[in-house]
């Protein structure tokens, strides 16, 4: 066989094992079979030295067409290959999407520290700060300072927890002492007064306690957030204004509030502030038992005893207070059936928080 | 305090409307807690009339009946038909028309009226007296209507009196509002309505019944501490019959929530409720000293002294309780209760009538201590006005006089020690309406002050007024309080809302919060939920917990807990986390990752408050996930604990964080070999480990529990605002593996601070990718921990040279410090 007839079969037999080939891997195999290092028609361009140099262009432009037409006929069937494989490894990489992501495990906030987050936001965007108090009291405090000297009546309002003195000081009233579970956020609105430089914005979230049998609606211990403004030209009006806005922001637009004469003996005048209902907009239902409102806090402007026990001169100045459950506010905005679960540790309730 | 609509329009006019009116009592202070419609208890009872009375066959006192209901009662053809009702009162006839309640009534005392038998016979319903109906306290029988009475109409509009009652929370400050009387003035003051005062007609009716000896001839009043009483009426009211109070009185006082005791005690209870005066009627005789006379005497009690209430219950005073006595004993505790051995029985013919007011701490602190609260005491320790005492004594000497057939002496005993004055302040309109944010009209003051009992006078500044307050409003005592009351009653509602102008004010977090934020954060981000428990603690719980040895200072321990389990202030959080962890896997949760953030408290011999300090307490029991189709369920142990304390102080840029192992005997609580001390820059921040077994048994809690605690205050202090910051490389690392085989006790605490010195500067970073035990290939004793060390130079690329040297300088340095083989 000559050259040129062993060229044109090398030629005919790769175009047709190009042709079958089934895969790029195959492929690769023909390429170094035929124009890698030992390859058949590498073979061929490495032979060019003995052939006779009067037929040297000649078969040297044999070699190079058929090098060109494998090249080519290589490529084009790798593409067309490549395409086949990717389409079938696509294919056969499709998941269930619906399958379950792999976990990515975050906790919860407790739901009464979601809310207090939710309302320090607020008062931080209107310019207060945040303060915080001890849980446990000195009856000065608690009561004393806040215009509720000993054997005040209102004291009674609030069932109190004491706590053994260990000065051994002994209380005029038997069972009692001069250190309790305190049971209001409102000493610390004492402890700002006397610390704090004026004009003071703050609020003063934090547990309390009160000697209540722990049930569905009551616990012994619980959440308030106080508040408390001292500023020249402070009004009734700001104190509505304000609490106005929380409750707009806590619990919506279209909710309204109405203020309701009351008595606490830190703030005068005092007053309660109800929420309408969001049941029934304000029709009456059995959630706001048939009023229409919800009672959410407690307010009034600062008793001008209070500002002159902590040396504020009340003619110059004045200010507001109120005070908030977060419990409650809980129960109302997520209907939380039993308190208790607020105290349980149950990953079930956590969870959906 | 109960209100009766219809006894206090005697005095003023009430709105028709109900809703409405409750609203504006709600508005202006007067919290309504529930109002009940008295003929609402009547529903399902009719007038009737006996029309048969035969004996009951198997009783001898019971008779049964045939009642005529008229249309009350229906056959099936519509027509009226006849009920049969066994009765057990004698005091009826047929014919007689009576009151009869049908199945369906539920009547006072919530009794139910059902179809029934009594003793084999059939019984449908019942016919009433008047105590059934809560009417009074007639009991001799059932009630006999006149002859002329209808049959068959709902007794409620058979009587036509249905009266209203308002449950009503009276504040603290108002005493005068724990009266119908001071009720009224309030209606008037709430509606700008003109209030009648019955009391000067009342106290003058008494003239007409006056007889006898005047009292002051053998009744004696001593106040022996002034600060205790100041004023002590004594009046006598002789030739009383004791018996049932006629209907009118027994109604008034049922409306205001007491029961209809005796014509007596229900002048003493109309008399308090109509004027908010407590009084005391003793018998006269059983007061009388062997002279023959009643020798009042207010005392303190002595320490120890014995006293039976007249709730039959003995008490123990103190001397800071005051005593009503005579020179032979005690008889009433004064402002609280009167004796049981001196009350009004029905043999009483003669009454010393107390008309007296009491100091309100004493009567506070008395009442408190002994855990005794009656509606005298209530109105004691809010303050009743001395002023009109005589005057009240009077209308309750005429009324009991009229109503017991007796008379009043002549006189009275009157200790008037010490009168009360009103208070006379200004009032600056231009103040007030400052204040209020508002524009609220002078007249509009002047006329509410006066309808609230003050005097207002111009003064010669127009823009003040002067103010003298009245005696029964103890708690007008300053010019804000004034505002108050023109405030409440102008309407809070009208007030627009507005907020501070300050121009001064800025809202800041401070650094504390912040971190406590980003524990939070963290935490959460490292798959922790929040929760709470409970501040109190049994005593036994450090013990339960191992902790009792370990722990600063002592228990704060409640003086009145609720229970026995909550008798002391937690020190620990952990035994609060466990019960959680108990409660989660009684129900059937096995993968618990709970933390808490909360105080804990402790104290010392002669210290006054307790140490307070906030702890970062988390516990991790089962696994982060339960495991799923593509992720094994890995059980949690110390190490997520620890990682989770890594991450942590990462987040917070703690410097120079160490874990120290912690011995059996610095922390019994976690298991011995899995609990290490936290340290930043050389300072404690806490613990990490696996609690003990023995622990966690005693919490019935399945264990392993990994858990950690840290001091949130040595947090805050450790915590850095920021790492420093480290250019990013931009010349390309060496990485080396390298695997060491060392001794058991040879920590990796220790390899790392070898190579680190070793290393020098070329060596960026060590990590620990393996750790193998294996007896016959590492060795008995012994571990392998292999390590990927990264080698680069600042500025330049290393060769392969450099790091071939600075490598084998390690090996070395770390063969020669710690005893290790290098493992090929």
């Amino acid at each position: 066989m000559t050259t040129a007839e062993e060229l044109s079969s090398l030629k005919e037999s790769v175009l047709a094992q190009i042709a079958s080939a089934e895969n790029t891997a195959q492929l690769e195999a023909i390429r170094v079979a035929v124009l890698g290092k030992s390859g058949t028609l590498t073979a061929h361009l490495r032979n060019m030295g003995s052939v006779p140099k009067e037929r040297k262009a000649e078969i040297g432009r044999a070699v190079n067409q058929v090098k060109a037409a494998v090249e080519e006929a290589l490529d084009a069937a790798k593409a067309s290959l490549a395409a086949q494989e990717l389409a079938a490894s696509i294919a056969s990489d499709a998941v269930d999407v619906t399958l379950p992501g792999r976990a990515q495990h975050i906790g919860t906030r407790h739901l009464i520290n979601a809310i207090t987050d939710e309302i320090a936001d607020i008062f931080l965007g209107l310019g207060y700060s945040v303060i915080e108090g001890p849980e446990v009291e000195t009856d000065y405090y608690n009561f004393e300072a806040l215009n509720a000297p000993a054997d005040h009546p209102s004291r009674s309002m609030q069932d109190t927890f004491y706590v053994r003195d260990m000065t051994g000081r002994e209380a005029a009233v038997k069972g009692e002492s001069d250190i309790l579970l305190r049971t209001q956020t409102s000493g610390v609105q004492v402890h700002a007064m006397e610390d704090e430089e004026l004009p003071i914005y703050v609020i003063a979230p934090g547990k309390v306690y009160r000697r209540d049998v722990a049930d569905a609606s009551h616990l012994p211990q619980f959440h308030q957030i106080e508040g408390l403004v001292v500023d020249k030209g402070i009004t009734f009006g700001d104190l509505k204004g304000t609490l106005d806005f929380l409750c707009k922001e806590v619990f919506g637009p279209d909710r309204k509030t109405r203020f309701r004469a009351h008595y606490f003996p830190f703030t005068e005048p005092s007053a309660e502030v109800d929420v309408s209902c969001g049941i029934c907009g304000g029709e009456g239902c059995r959630m706001c038992k048939h009023t229409g409102w919800l009672e959410i806090l407690g307010c009034g402007m600062v008793d001008p005893n209070v500002l002159s026990m902590s040396g504020i001169d009340p003619e110059v100045y004045s200010g507001f207070a109120f005070g908030m459950g977060v419990e409650r506010i809980a129960c109302l905005k997520y209907d939380v059936p039993d308190l208790r679960m607020l105290l349980d540790g149950d990953m079930r309730f956590l969870r959906q928080f | 305090m109960k209100l009766s609509l219809d006894w206090v329009r005697e005095y003023v006019k009430v709105p028709d409307d109900l809703q409405a009116f409750c609203d504006r009592l709600d508005l202006t202070g007067t919290g309504v807690e529930g109002a009940e419609i008295i003929g609402d208890a009547f529903e399902h009872v009719y007038t009737a009339r006996i029309l048969t009375k035969e004996k009951h066959p198997d009783s001898d006192h019971m008779w049964v009946c045939t009642v005529d209901v008229g249309a009350a009662n229906l056959d099936d053809d519509g027509n009226p038909a006849p009920l049969q009702i066994v009765c057990g009162a004698q005091n009826f006839e047929a014919g007689d028309h009576i009151v009869t309640a049908l199945p369906g009534a539920v009547l006072p005392g919530d009794v139910k009226i059902k179809k029934s038998k009594l003793r084999g016979v059939v019984s449908c319903g019942m016919n009433c007296s008047e105590r059934e109906l809560g009417l009074g306290n007639g009991h001799d029988g059932i009630i006999i209507l006149p002859k002329d009475a209808p049959v068959g109409v709902l007794y409620s509009e058979y009587l036509a009196n249905t009266d209203t009652v308002l449950d009503l929370e009276i504040t603290p400050n108002r005493p005068d509002c724990l009266s119908v009387t001071g009720l009224a003035r309030e209606i008037g003051a709430m509606y700008q309505e003109d209030v009648a005062n019955p009391l000067p007609e009342a106290a003058a009716r008494l003239e007409s019944l006056i007889e006898g000896r005047p009292v002051s001839e053998d009744v004696t009043v001593t106040i022996a501490d002034e600060a205790r009483c100041a004023r002590y009426n004594a009046r006598v009211v002789e030739g009383v019959k004791v018996g049932p109070s006629p209907d009118w009185l027994a109604q008034r006082v049922t409306a205001a929530g007491a029961r209809s005791i005796n014509n007596i005690v229900d002048v003493t209870n109309y008399i308090l409720f109509l004027y908010g005066q407590p009084l005391h009627a003793f018998d006269y005789d059983r007061l009388k000293g062997e002279g023959g006379t009643v020798d009042v005497i207010v005392r303190p009690a002595e320490e120890g002294e014995e006293f039976t209430t007249l709730d039959g219950q003995d008490r123990v005073l103190n001397p800071d309780m005051t005593v009503i006595a005579t020179p032979e004993r005690a008889v009433a505790l004064a402002g609280v209760m009167g004796g049981l051995d001196s009350e009004v029985e029905d043999d009483t013919t003669c009454v010393l009538l107390e008309t007296a007011t009491f100091s309100r701490a004493h009567t506070s602190r008395t009442s408190r201590s002994l855990g005794l609260i009656s509606e005298a005491s209530l109105r004691y320790e809010r303050g009743v006005d001395a002023a009109p005492i005589d005057e009240i004594s009077k209308a309750a000497a005429a009324l009991m006089a009229e109503v017991s057939g007796g008379h009043a002496r002549p006189g009275c005993v009157d200790e008037y020690l010490e009168r009360p004055e009103g208070h006379d302040l200004r009032f600056r309109m231009q103040r007030f309406n400052a204040m209020m944010g508002a524009d609220i009209p002078e007249d509009f003051v002047r006329d509410s002050l006066t309808r609230l009992g003050c005097t207002v006078e111009t003064t010669g500044d127009a823009d003040v007024l002067r103010v003298l307050t009245p005696t029964f409003r103890p708690d007008l005592e300053r010019e804000v309080d004034l505002y108050e009351e023109a405030l409440r009653l102008w309407g809070m509602d009208r007030i627009p809302p507005t907020l501070p102008a300050s121009p001064e004010r800025v809202g800041r977090r401070t650094r504390a919060e912040g971190i406590r934020r980003t524990v939070d954060a963290t935490l959460r981000a490292c798959g922790l939920s929040e929760t709470m428990t409970y501040s109190f603690a049994d005593a036994l719980d450090l013990e339960r917990l191992r902790m009792d040895g370990v722990a600063a200072g002592q228990a704060v321990e409640l003086l009145n807990p609720m229970n026995a389990d909550h008798a002391i202030m937690r020190r620990s959080i952990f035994p609060g986390l466990l019960r959680s962890v108990a409660h989660n896997q009684a129900h059937g949760v096995a993968d618990v990752q709970l933390y808490e953030i909360g105080t804990v408290f402790s104290t010392t011999e002669g210290r006054q408050k307790p140490k307070e300090s906030t702890k970062v307490a988390a516990v991790l029991v089962g696994a982060m996930e339960p495991g799923g189709w593509n992720a094994a369920r890995v059980p949690f142990d110390f190490f997520d604990a620890k990682g989770i304390c890594e991450a942590l102080l990462h987040e917070l840029a703690c410097a120079k964080v160490r874990f120290k192992p912690l011995s059996e005997e610095e922390a019994p609580y976690l298991q011995p070999g899995r609990a290490a001390v936290i340290m930043a820059n050389g300072a404690e921040l806490g613990w990490v480990g696996e609690l003990h077994p023995l622990a966690v048994a005693a919490f019935d809690v399945t264990g392993p529990v990994a858990a950690f605690e840290l001091d949130l205050a040595a947090l805050t202090k450790a915590a850095r605002p920021a790492r420093d910051y480290v250019d990013v490389p931009t010349h390309p690392a060496v990485e080396v593996d390298q695997a060491f085989v060392v001794a058991e006790g040879v920590t990796h605490e220790k390899m790392q601070q070898v190579m680190a010195s070793a290393g020098g500067k070329l060596l960026e970073s060590v990590a620990l990718f393996d750790v193998y035990r294996d007896e016959e290939r590492v060795g008995a004793g012994k571990k392998s921990l292999a390590y990927r060390l990264t080698y680069r130079a600042d500025g330049r690329t290393l060769t392969a040279d450099e790091v071939d040297k600075a490598h084998a300088k390690l090996v070395q340095k770390v063969q020669s410090a710690t005893g290790a083989e290098v493992r090929a």
